[in-house]
C-alpha cells in the first residue's frame, strides 16, 4: 500500500534556531503542566485532532501571563507569538522575545514586511499566535472588537484558524481550562480576497467564536 | 509599460473591489486624496489594498510601513518606480 502525501508542510522537528526556545519550553511549560493540571475541553470531535502543520492560533488576552499558558494549551507545537513592538525593550526582553521566535508588530505604523513575514512562517509549517483584540483585556463584560488582520493572514495563506479560550485559574490551587474549538479554513469559504465588508464581518464572527468557547467552558 | 493613468484606474477598481458600498466616492478620488481620511481606509484596508496591488502589478512592498503612504499619489508614485 503506497504512503499518502501529506497535505501540509511539516516544521522540523529539531532546528538548532529553536534551542533556547525548546530548552526554555522544556523547563517552563511542563513544570507549568504539572502544576496547574490544566483541562482541556473541545468544542466538537474536529477540534481534538491535533494540530498539523501550519495553522494560526487565535487566543482570548487577559494578562502578561497569557503566552505561558498558550504554550500550556498547545503544548506540542512551537508557537510564534505576533507581539507589539513596544514589548521589544530593554536588551533583555528583545533578546527573550528573539529567542521564542516572536513576530514584532509595529502598531502605529504597520510594515507590510511583517504581514509577509507571517505567512511565511505559515508556507514553512509553523504555528502562528495572535491576540486578536490586539491589546491585554481584563475587562469582565467580555471580549472587545477583534481586529481584522488575523483575517488577512488566514485569507492569504490559506491555513486554518484555530480558535482557543483560556480561562486562568483564579487561585493558584485551581486549574486552569483551555477550550480548543475546530479549525477554521476562510479560505476554502472565501477565496482568498473577500471584499473588506466581508472581512469585517468574519473578525465579528470569530469574536462569536471564542465567546462560544467560553460558554462552553462555563456549562 | 503601464502609464501612470492606467496605475490609477487599476488602483481605483482594486478600492472599488474592497470597498463596494463606497464605489462613488472612490471613483471620484483623486492623485491627492489622503488615503486613510478621505478614502476611509483602515490599517487592515490599506493591508488589503497592499496585497491587491503586489497581485495586480506583481511587485513587492519592501520595508515600507503604512505612514509612508498618506494620499494616493505616494501609492501611484512608488508602484510607478516599482515598474520602471
Amino acid at each position: 500500500m503506497s504512503k499518502t502525501k501529506r497535505d501540509y508542510v511539516r516544521a522540523p522537528l529539531f532546528d538548532l534556531d529553536y534551542l533556547l526556545y525548546d530548552f526554555g519550553k522544556l523547563n517552563f511549560v511542563i513544570p507549568g503542566l504539572i502544576w496547574l493540571r490544566p483541562k482541556w475541553v473541545y468544542e466538537n470531535k474536529a477540534a481534538k485532532k491535533r494540530i498539523r502543520g501550519s495553522a494560526i492560533l487565535m487566543f482570548n488576552h487577559t494578562g502578561f501571563t497569557d503566552p505561558f499558558m498558550d504554550q500550556m494549551a498547545v503544548w506540542y507545537r512551537r508557537q510564534h507569538y505576533v507581539a507589539a513592538k513596544e514589548l521589544f525593550h530593554g536588551k533583555f526582553l528583545t533578546w527573550l522575545f528573539h529567542v521564542f521566535h516572536c513576530i514584532e508588530v509595529d502598531r502605529q505604523n504597520f510594515n507590510f514586511q511583517t504581514f509577509r513575514e507571517i505567512t511565511d512562517h505559515l508556507e514553512k509549517g509553523k504555528v502562528v499566535s495572535i491576540y486578536p483584540e490586539g491589546h491585554i483585556n481584563q475587562d469582565t463584560a467580555g471580549l472587545t472588537t477583534f481586529k481584522s488582520g488575523v483575517v488577512m493572514m488566514a485569507l492569504r495563506s490559506g491555513r486554518p484558524i484555530i480558535p482557543v479560550y483560556v480561562r486562568k485559574p483564579a487561585h493558584w490551587y485551581n486549574r486552569a481550562v483551555f477550550c480548543i474549538g475546530a479549525p477554521i479554513n476562510l479560505r476554502e469559504v472565501y477565496g482568498p480576497m473577500p471584499s473588506m465588508q466581508v472581512i469585517e464581518q468574519i473578525s465579528d464572527d470569530l469574536r462569536q467564536k471564542e465567546i462560544q468557547l467560553s460558554e462552553i467552558i462555563e456549562k | 509599460m503601464l502609464t501612470r493613468e492606467d496605475i490609477i484606474r487599476k488602483l481605483k477598481d482594486i478600492l472599488i473591489s474592497a470597498d463596494a458600498r463606497n464605489a462613488a466616492a472612490l471613483q471620484a478620488c483623486t492623485e491627492d486624496s489622503k488615503i486613510l481620511t478621505d478614502l476611509g481606509l483602515t490599517s487592515v484596508g490599506m493591508l488589503y489594498m497592499v496585497i491587491a496591488i503586489e497581485e495586480t502589478f506583481n511587485i513587492r512592498f519592501d520595508n515600507v510601513g503604512m505612514n509612508d503612504f498618506v494620499t494616493l499619489r505616494d501609492v501611484v508614485d512608488y508602484v510607478e518606480n516599482k515598474l520602471k
